[in-house]
């Protein structure tokens, strides 16, 4: 469905602001001919990114977002657009950096394999975070305040739906659920043991990625075997009794 | 049916329908007057507004609304006190608090700073309520001592108030406050994209055309500048509004009564926030002005204090 508003409300505002306001509709399915719109009107997006390059010096802070404002030729005051204040700014990098997977994983092969899809997609996403990595832990904390927790949660249940579906994924039973929730877990702790990695060229944080994602896959076999196992002897549990003249 | 009746009902239908409006009774004659008195008057060029609950003509609300505030001046404090069982200041408080006011460091850094502070011009802020708090954010949270701040009221009274709050709270020695009468309907004092800042707190209601008020501000906005305004506005649990409802309409005029002495400007004053428009309704006209208002996905656009007594509004205007 194509959430857009209604004609009237583009027509009760001024002529050079109806242009913003196209980009504030909202689709909630994926199209692969139309490119989604991007999520912030022009006005938050030229603010925010300025901001965002403010980040290393002055930290997910509403100094940044001032600075940020200043550059993008507004006001000190007009932070007040803002109101979450620095976490705009986190929630900008983490949205923006989710949609531009999407062109980086044009180069993927597809059907190739798709745990090496994931490594390769989580770690171009890991290595989005380098250039604010030292202040990354100041984003971790605005992330886990009570009020912002749901929005943190939902970013990062939407990453992780990005990447496998990205990816290649298209499971369509109960793993649908667990591969999220496990791939969620995955990145999450990747991006902290990342704030603490001082190895050149983060290759620590790549080989912990891949150290997770294998023990995902064996503990997935595991239990699919576990599962196998289950199924068989409830099977033979069933027939045995059948066997004894149980109506089962 | 009876021959008779026939002829009866087509007289009754071509009455009805070829001459609305009353039935003539010759005893009703001065009503019948009355009323033909009453329609032409709604038909004239003078538009009526709406005073509480009363309709009044647009003319007359500034001069209605004025002896309110008169009456009130004085003892405006401890009515406020009664009436929101002190929690005016702190809506206050947080409303300025989350418009963060001032520069940082302003006036200490070169090159990063614009070299000078913010002008704020608080609308119907008469006693100085939020002036003063702006002030004190400014100087003491963001160590500004630039940003001047211009009060503007309608009210000679209320103004004449605020200095002598002025003078008792030491602010009027900093030179940054400067006092205004104006109607916010027309500041034609203030220049067009002048102001960093335009507050209005507990005053939008009370304005006749507020439409009007909304393009002044946007007029003498800088682009970029913020349109910020707290009001009383609608509380949204049913059982909330049950309880609320009966307090205003009920406990208000009669503290006004006793404590002011005065128990129509605060039937007034409650009858004036029920007639306030709504939230969405109030984001729609500050949208309909050309202002931006914050929100997106993480708000509605307002932020609701009290679960809806008073609400904040903002909204900022555009580069181009």
């Amino acid at each position: 469905m194509l959430v857009t508003r209604p004609l009237h409300v583009f027509l009760r505002h001024p002529a050079n602001l109806r242009s913003s306001l196209v980009w504030q509709c909202i689709r909630d399915y994926h199209s692969y001919e139309h490119e989604a719109p991007f999520p912030f009107a022009p006005t938050e997006d030229a603010i925010l990114s300025a901001a965002l390059s403010h980040v290393p010096t002055h930290g997910f802070s509403i100094n940044a977002l001032t600075q940020g404002a200043r550059d993008a030729g507004y006001l000190d005051i007009s932070t007040n657009l803002f109101p979450t204040g620095a976490f705009s700014i986190v929630r900008y990098h983490l949205v923006s950096q989710r949609l531009a997977l999407a062109k980086h994983a044009s180069s993927l092969q597809p059907q190739v394999d798709i745990t090496a899809n994931i490594a390769t997609l989580a770690l171009h996403r890991l290595h989005a975070n380098k250039p604010i990595i030292h202040r990354w832990q100041e984003a971790l904390a605005l992330l886990s305040t009570a009020r912002h927790l749901a929005t943190s949660i939902r970013e990062l249940a939407l990453l992780s739906d990005e990447l496998l579906f990205l990816a290649g994924s298209t499971t369509v039973t109960s793993s649908w659920y667990t591969n999220r929730a496990a791939l969620a877990a995955v990145y999450a702790s990747a991006e902290l043991f990342m704030t603490q990695d001082t190895s050149k060229g983060f290759v620590e944080t790549e080989e912990f990625l891949t150290r997770r994602l294998e023990e995902g896959e064996k503990v997935r076999g595991g239990l699919d075997m576990f599962g196998k196992w289950v199924g068989m002897q409830a099977g033979g549990l069933v027939d045995g009794l059948r066997s004894k003249g149980i109506w089962v | 049916m009876s021959t008779a009746t026939i002829p009866r009902i087509f007289t009754r239908l071509a009455h009805h329908l070829l001459k609305p409006g009353p039935p003539y009774r010759c005893l009703s004659c001065s009503r019948l007057l009355a009323q033909q008195e009453q329609i032409p008057k709604q038909d004239t060029p003078n538009s009526t507004t709406h005073f509480g609950f009363e309709t009044v003509p647009s003319s007359s609300k500034q001069s209605r609304v004025a002896n309110v505030f008169t009456s009130v001046a004085s003892s405006y404090d401890t009515m406020n006190d009664l009436m929101s069982v002190g929690t005016h200041r702190l809506w206050k408080d947080y409303f300025v608090r989350s418009i963060n006011p001032g520069i940082r460091n302003s006036g200490e850094e070169k090159g990063q700073g614009q070299g000078q502070g913010q002008t704020i011009l608080d609308i119907a802020g008469g006693t100085g309520d939020i002036a003063f708090r702006m002030l004190e954010h400014c100087t003491a949270i963001n160590n500004d001592h630039t940003s001047k701040i211009i009060v503007s009221d309608i009210n000679p009274d209320m103004l004449a108030e605020g200095k002598r709050r002025a003078r008792a709270g030491g602010y009027e020695q900093s030179g940054r406050l400067s006092w205004m009468e104006a109607n916010a309907e027309d500041l034609s004092e203030v220049e067009n994209n002048s102001i960093d800042l335009y507050t209005v707190a507990f005053g939008i209601r009370n304005f006749t055309h507020k439409d009007i008020a909304l393009r002044e501000a946007f007029r003498v906005l800088k682009p970029g500048g913020v349109f910020a305004c707290l009001e009383f506005s609608k509380v949204n649990n049913r059982l909330f509004e049950a309880v609320y409802k009966r307090w205003s309409f009920g406990a208000i005029p009669l503290i006004g009564q006793l404590v002011a002495g005065d128990r129509e400007s605060y039937q007034y004053l409650v009858e004036s926030i029920e007639r306030f428009p709504r939230q969405e309704e109030w984001k729609g006209m500050i949208e309909e002005a050309g202002f931006l208002v914050p929100g997106g996905e993480e708000g509605k656009g307002w932020d609701n204090l009290m679960g809806g007594i008073a609400c904040v509004h903002k909204g900022m205007k555009p580069l181009r």
